[in-house]
């Protein structure tokens, strides 16, 4: 990991179109400012993860056709 | 273009009805072409196979389907990025995984599909909002879930109409 020190309002460039601008700094949080083009997804990584884990997830639905889920379903409606 | 997948053998769909992840579903990448296949007209849910992995396809519902009340505030920003001109066009779908064992059908609200209807691009878009949840229980919401067809947008009819291949 490529680590810089960056003071209160300056920033790093990450190739020609992503900038990160540190806006402000308050006890042991950091405030920051991302510039990238629309199609980079920026997201908190904690919910990128979650949300990547989820999708992992849902790929791995068995093989089981809709009808036999939906016949599942009735059948936990009991 | 025919197309191979392991669920429904190999069909064949005009490439004008593909989906186009302008974007892409977070961990799926590399997968950008996919179609939209109802495979039992009598249940709300459909499938969104992968064009370029026979393997990979997602359960999808209109979360509207599930909650009526879904109506999550989408950015001016990712209307943009797929070319929404009429918000009518808008078509959210959220992606459900189903557990075996035990049995459990979970749709995530948190990150829905966002698709425009009008030109068949989508993007997986990440609400703000931590109240919509990425494991929303589908059997615990079963009245709303039976009573169908209402509410779906003009923007989804549209999708289903063109998109309404049934698997060969």
């Amino acid at each position: 990991m490529l680590i810089l020190t960056r003071k209160l309002g300056e920033a790093v460039n990450i190739g020609g179109e992503i900038k990160v601008v540190v806006l402000e700094i308050k006890g042991n949080s950091v405030r920051i400012g991302i510039e990238a083009p629309r199609q980079v997804a920026v997201h908190r990584s904690e919910v990128f993860e979650m949300i990547q884990e989820q999708n992992r997830q849902a790929a791995a639905t068995s093989e089981l056709s809709l009808a036999d889920i939906l016949g599942q379903m009735q059948k936990e409606r009991g | 273009m025919k197309i191979k997948t392991i669920r429904f053998g190999e069909i064949d769909i005009p490439e004008e009805e593909f989906i186009l992840m302008k974007g892409s579903i977070l961990g799926f990448e590399r997968l950008s072409r996919f179609v939209l296949l109802i495979q039992d007209e009598k249940t709300p849910l459909w499938w969104l196979q992968a064009v370029d992995d026979p393997a990979v396809a997602f359960v999808v519902v209109n979360p509207r389907l599930i909650k009526r009340d879904y109506d999550p505030l989408v950015y001016e920003s990712d209307l943009e990025f797929l070319d929404v001109k009429d918000k009518d066009d808008m078509a959210l779908l959220a992606i459900v995984t189903i557990r075996s064992n035990p049995f459990r059908v979970t749709a995530n609200l948190r990150a829905p599909l966002l698709i425009n209807a009008a030109n068949r691009m989508a993007n997986q878009i990440v609400l703000d909002d931590p109240a919509y949840q990425v494991q929303f229980d589908v059997l615990d919401h079963r009245t709303d879930f039976d009573s169908q067809g209402q509410d779906k947008g003009r923007g989804m009819e549209k999708l289903a109409r063109q998109a309404c291949a049934s698997p060969a």
